[in-house]
């Protein structure tokens, strides 16, 4: 029964969602039945795809009754990262309103906006720390001592109580606590961007991501303070120093550029949907325990699904990738890493589409 | 030297209103309608440089929707707005202030905003503190401030950061009357700028009488008359007595 509903889910569920961002792209003016032709394409195509995958890491058959979990999963979870990336170039080929010019109009119009209005997202991120410190006693001190105090707290918990035994464990912790953390605070703020900036909007023009933009320069400076105390606390635990620490650059800026994909597209739900900020919470919540923020994923979750999970949750994957290159002198698996970093861009470049062809249509709704 | 400083070309602007969807009305109710209000219809005209445009019309005839649409917070529907590359500013009550920045950190923000740089901002800041006349109030938060305060702040900021084209939305009567004086002053100076294009909303019949060269009446929505001052004044007034 179970296996049954599986193999269900394996075949549909990434066709499924590949066409629903296809539709998304479409900006749902596509007709009823042109709609279940490309659910078809998509059927095809997106199986054929991963069966051809499949072929190549040398599982040519697709037997049933002996398939693994593993193998469903991994199945499944490639295909969500293909329906990601797909519809594009099957809205390239088949739509006329669609077309490489206009790629190239929203790039352009993209990289001079960001270049023009960077100075205003600083400045005003600037002002936002300045004005969060200036009132209170300690002031910028709570940059330190909040994140210090949690950490404290997570490895009093599981260090002491439930025993975990990864090497440099409150590091470890600390790390895994300043990336979700900025993730999940520029995501769950986005949801209310719009709406909160209202005074600001209706008088003047900007892009609207330039709010985004300029929340996640205040988280990414409070998360860049964070990481000064695990520099401190890697000192004086004597982690070895390797080459390999450089990977943790990269990782940082795929971490930013996927947050602002995702950010940019939940920005655009909140001005619609009011209680978004509810869902929101309660999914961020749930997904932090799949990321492995205060454990490894791969140590504590049984077998197949631990490894799974830390490739196709990106978040965390990009979590253990930090954490192996600064504690553990490992190098992160560099295909997933582009592979993030693709689908990082292309939710950047679907965020983007989505918030400058409704973004007229923001300030007449809030 | 150009023709016009400002073209609007047959300008519609609907509003689609469909606000605040939420889980449960989507999961229960299946498709509402979307009723689409135009604010704004075919509505044409033309300023020369340094020309002033008054607007006047009833409270929701389309006026400030106009004008936030030439000051480009949102695109007309159907239509073409060019301002032959001049910069613009729009100056309305209240401009858009984050409450829990001090009012210098808020003349850096709007001024940045308005596409001057941090160097033209920082210095011009002494003539916009100057200006605005709060005292101390400058170095505390916006939140603190009075409405007076608020609109003297944003008033100040619009006229020291000169733009070429500029919006004016019924800011004529700004704080007390001290400042209004000042104000009235200050505007007169930058408006009768020869180089200086400017619109204004008003409900005040004799500042546009004195100021403008062309008025414009709307009318729900429509442009009901456009030309000399007197004239549109003095049937405008006709239609709202009788």
């Amino acid at each position: 029964m179970i296996y049954a509903l599986l193999n269900i889910a394996m075949l549909a569920a990434p066709p499924v969602f590949a066409w629903m961002i296809h539709n998304y792209l479409r900006h749902g003016d596509l007709s009823g039945r042109r709609k279940a032709v490309f659910l078809g394409v998509y059927i095809v195509l997106m199986n054929v795809i991963l069966f051809a995958a499949s072929w190549l890491r040398g599982v040519k058959t697709l037997d049933f009754n002996q398939m693994t979990v593993t193998y469903r999963l991994k199945w499944i979870g490639l295909g969500i990262v293909l329906g990601f990336v797909l519809p594009f170039f099957v809205c390239l080929l088949t739509e006329e309103q669609i077309t490489l010019g206009g790629f190239r109009r929203y790039i352009l119009r993209f990289t001079s906006d960001i270049r023009r209005y960077f100075p205003y997202a600083m400045q005003s991120a600037r002002a936002d720390l300045e004005s969060e410190v200036s009132g209170s006693y300690l002031n910028w001190l709570w940059w330190l001592i909040e994140p210090v105090c949690m950490m404290l707290i997570y490895a009093v918990i599981f260090g002491v109580i439930f025993s975990a035994s990864e090497p440099y464990f409150t590091v470890f912790i600390f790390i895994g606590l300043t990336m979700w953390g900025f993730f999940s605070r520029n995501v769950s703020a986005s949801v209310d961007i719009v709406r909160g900036s209202r005074d600001i909007i209706t008088r003047i023009y900007m892009p609207k991501f330039v709010l985004l933009l300029s929340k996640m320069l205040v988280n990414g400076f409070k998360a860049l303070v964070s990481f000064c105390v695990v520099i401190c606390m890697m000192i004086v635990y004597r982690v070895p120093v390797t080459a390999r620490m450089l990977w943790a650059i990269p990782v940082l800026a795929v971490l930013f550029l996927f947050t602002f994909g995702v950010g940019t597209i939940m920005m655009h739900y909140g001005v619609y949907v009011s209680d978004l900020g509810y869902i929101t919470g309660i999914v961020l919540q749930m997904l932090s325990y799949f990321t492995g923020t205060f454990y490894s994923l791969a140590n504590r979750i049984p077998a197949p699904f631990g490894e799974i999970l830390e490739q196709f949750n990106p978040v965390a994957f990009l979590i253990a990738a930090f954490r192996n290159a600064m504690l553990y002198g490992k190098s992160p698996a560099i295909p997933i890493l582009l592979l993030w970093t693709f689908v990082s861009v292309v939710l950047v470049a679907l965020g983007a589409f989505t918030v400058y062809s409704n973004e007229n249509a923001y300030v007449k709704v809030i | 030297m150009e023709e016009f400083a400002l073209e609007v070309k047959d300008v519609s602007i609907s509003y689609r209103i469909l606000n605040n969807v939420s889980i449960r009305k989507t999961l229960f109710h299946r498709r509402t309608r979307n009723e689409i209000f135009e604010a704004v219809k075919h509505v044409s005209f033309a300023v020369k440089p340094g020309g002033i445009l008054g607007i006047i019309g009833q409270n929701g005839s389309g006026k400030s929707t106009l004008l936030r649409s030439i000051a480009g917070v949102f695109a007309p529907n159907e239509g073409t707005i060019d301002l032959h590359g001049h910069n613009i500013s729009l100056m309305a009550l209240g401009v858009g202030f984050k409450a829990n920045l001090t009012g210098r950190q808020n003349i850096l923000l709007s001024g940045m905003l308005m596409g001057f740089s941090r160097q033209e901002i920082t210095d011009r800041m002494p003539e916009i503190v100057a200006f605005a006349d709060i005292g101390d109030f400058i170095d505390r938060p916006v939140r603190t401030y009075s409405s007076g305060m608020h609109s003297k702040l944003a008033f100040s900021i619009t006229a020291m950061l000169e733009t070429d084209i500029m919006l004016v939305d019924e800011v004529l009567s700004v704080g007390d009357e001290q400042f209004q004086r000042k104000s009235l002053a200050k505007m007169r100076q930058l408006i009768t700028d020869e180089s200086r294009t400017v619109l204004i909303v008003s409900h005040n019949i004799n500042t546009l009488q004195e100021l403008c060269g062309q008025v414009l009446w709307m009318h729900a929505g429509e442009a009901r008359e456009l030309g000399e001052p007197a004239k549109v004044l003095k049937d405008y007034t006709e239609f709202m007595a009788g």
